[in-house]
């Protein structure tokens, strides 16, 4: 039954990446990474699908130049899955990224609280 | 302005309780004893002290109506405390814990008092007048972790706790002999002790400060992920609702009314959450405002630095540092540890509160009666 689950996550977050491209051509990063933050698989122990979903959502996310015109459009929905995966992308450790990331955890801080910061780090069975 | 009076009575106080008649405190700064301070004349005089336990208390209630202390501690003992004359007598209470005791509450009719341990387990105690000693009754079973706050339902029976497992869970506490059975509420098989009514699953994270509405139809409990959670109707079809804020997390919870609840925590400023007509609970706003202007101070100034550093940019030193911590104009300087009420007794609403905190202040909050509280 796992299996099978994880197959359809696998597929559909191929599915999304090839939607995230599109939107990427037609010049709408803020589209493609509300895309890619969609039906993120939190609650499954599948590292592989995580794993996944990451790629997805960190090209969506390097694609962004406008940080405070992405927030004028991103709905506060998205704010918590996006704080996680922001910790995810300054786990790598990778250069490009890690500025990227903090350039939007500066502004996401300002538009959320501290107090989605508390929910990323305190939440260890919904990880990304 | 809400803080009616803040007094400053050590430098850190892990806990504090009121005499019923309010004129006198008892609280805990950060060791193993007990000061009690009564108000006389315009200045805080320290009338007694309550040494017996070997470390720090960390929970002390004095009942209303019989005028007990009861204190629980770190030692694993709890201890109730009887004003004879004019001296403060210890009971020592043998609790069976191989941890610490974290929190402690006399039950509505005075007759019981619930310890919650690090041993994962809940101690029901209640008198026993023929060896005149208070026995110790335990919920061994469901915790996986300490259990960090308690809440007694106002029937006298059923008892809320929070863990550090994330979870909030209802036991019956029925004793035979001290708990008489309500005819008509509830199957035998429910009153039976320490049976688990329900548990709820709802936060990943740490869970505090729970307790019951006035009616004891909603629950409401502070996750350590910034989140608090109310649920309603939690006998029959639990129906929970949580609301995420923008702040520092919560330590613990007051229902001053059916509609409005009190959260105290790492913020140091009291957040206010009120439910709507449709049910909805939100954040409506903070007790105290903020006086500083926010440009600089965004998140709180004891955080500009950090984020300084983090962003790689500099942030004007002006404000920065213990002076605007001052200049914040609220009363609390540090997290915010305990809120209980100080309505009369027979009050429906709670209008005047206390909370203290790990900056040593008791501070006294009154809602005037300009503001508006949903009942």
């Amino acid at each position: 039954m796992e299996e099978e689950n994880i197959e359809a996550m696998i597929l559909r977050i191929e599915h999304k990446s090839k939607k995230i491209e599109n939107l990427l051509k037609q010049s709408k990063p803020v589209e493609a990474l509300k895309t890619a933050l969609e039906v993120s698989p939190t609650n499954t122990k599948d590292q592989r699908c995580k794993s996944a979903n990451w790629i997805v959502v960190h090209r969506a996310m390097m694609a962004i130049r406008d940080v405070d015109g992405m927030f004028s459009s991103l709905d506060p929905e998205y704010y918590d899955i996006l704080m996680k995966y922001l910790y995810r992308g300054l786990a790598t450790g990778d250069r490009p990224t890690c500025d990227q990331c903090l350039r939007i955890h500066e502004k996401l801080t300002e538009k959320a609280g501290l107090g989605c910061i508390l929910r990323s780090l305190a939440d260890t069975v919904n990880t990304v | 302005m809400p803080a009616v009076e803040v007094h400053q009575l050590a430098q850190c106080i892990t806990c504090h309780a009121w005499s019923p008649d309010r004129t006198m405190v008892a609280l805990c700064p950060n060791n193993a004893e007990v000061h009690i301070y009564k108000f006389t004349m315009d200045k805080w005089e320290r009338v007694h002290v309550l040494f017996k336990h070997d470390q720090i208390i960390s929970g002390i209630d004095w009942s209303l109506r019989s005028n007990k202390i009861v204190t629980a501690s770190h030692d694993r003992n709890s201890y109730v405390w009887n004003h004879e004359g004019s001296e403060w007598v210890p009971t020592l209470v043998i609790l069976r814990l191989n941890r610490a005791a974290l929190c402690v509450q006399w039950s509505p009719k005075e007759n019981k008092f619930a310890v919650g341990s690090g041993a994962k387990t809940v101690c029901i105690c209640y008198y026993e007048p023929e060896n005149n000693w208070w026995v110790s009754k335990l919920i061994r079973k469901r915790h996986d972790s300490s259990v960090t706050s308690v809440a007694w339902h106002p029937d006298n029976i059923f008892l809320a706790t929070t863990s550090t497992d994330g979870k909030c869970r209802v036991f019956s506490t029925f004793i035979k002999g001290v708990d008489t059975k309500d005819s008509g509420t509830s199957s035998s098989r429910d009153l039976k002790f320490g049976e688990q009514i329900v548990q709820l699953d709802l936060s990943s994270s740490w869970s505090f400060g729970v307790k019951w509405s006035p009616s004891g139809n909603t629950l409401a409990y502070a996750g350590h992920n910034s989140t608090v959670y109310f649920v309603e109707d939690v006998r029959n079809s639990p129906s929970a609702h949580n609301v995420a804020y923008r702040n520092l997390p919560l330590r613990d919870l007051l229902f001053v009314s059916e509609r409005m609840v009190i959260g105290v925590g790492f913020d140091c400023n009291p957040m206010v959450f009120t439910k709507d007509d449709t049910g909805l609970w939100s954040f409506a706003k903070f007790l105290e405002e903020r006086k500083t202007a926010q440009s600089n101070s965004k998140y709180g100034s004891q955080f500009s630095e950090a984020f300084g550093k983090l962003y790689g940019q500099s942030r004007h030193g002006a404000n920065d540092g213990v002076d605007s911590l001052r200049a914040r104009g609220i009363a609390h300087e540090n997290t915010i540890t305990c809120i209980i009420p100080l309505q009369k007794e027979g009050d429906k609403i709670v209008r005047r509160f206390s909370s203290s905190g790990l900056d040593g202040k008791v501070v006294i909050w009154e809602l005037d009666y300009n503001t508006d509280i949903p009942e």
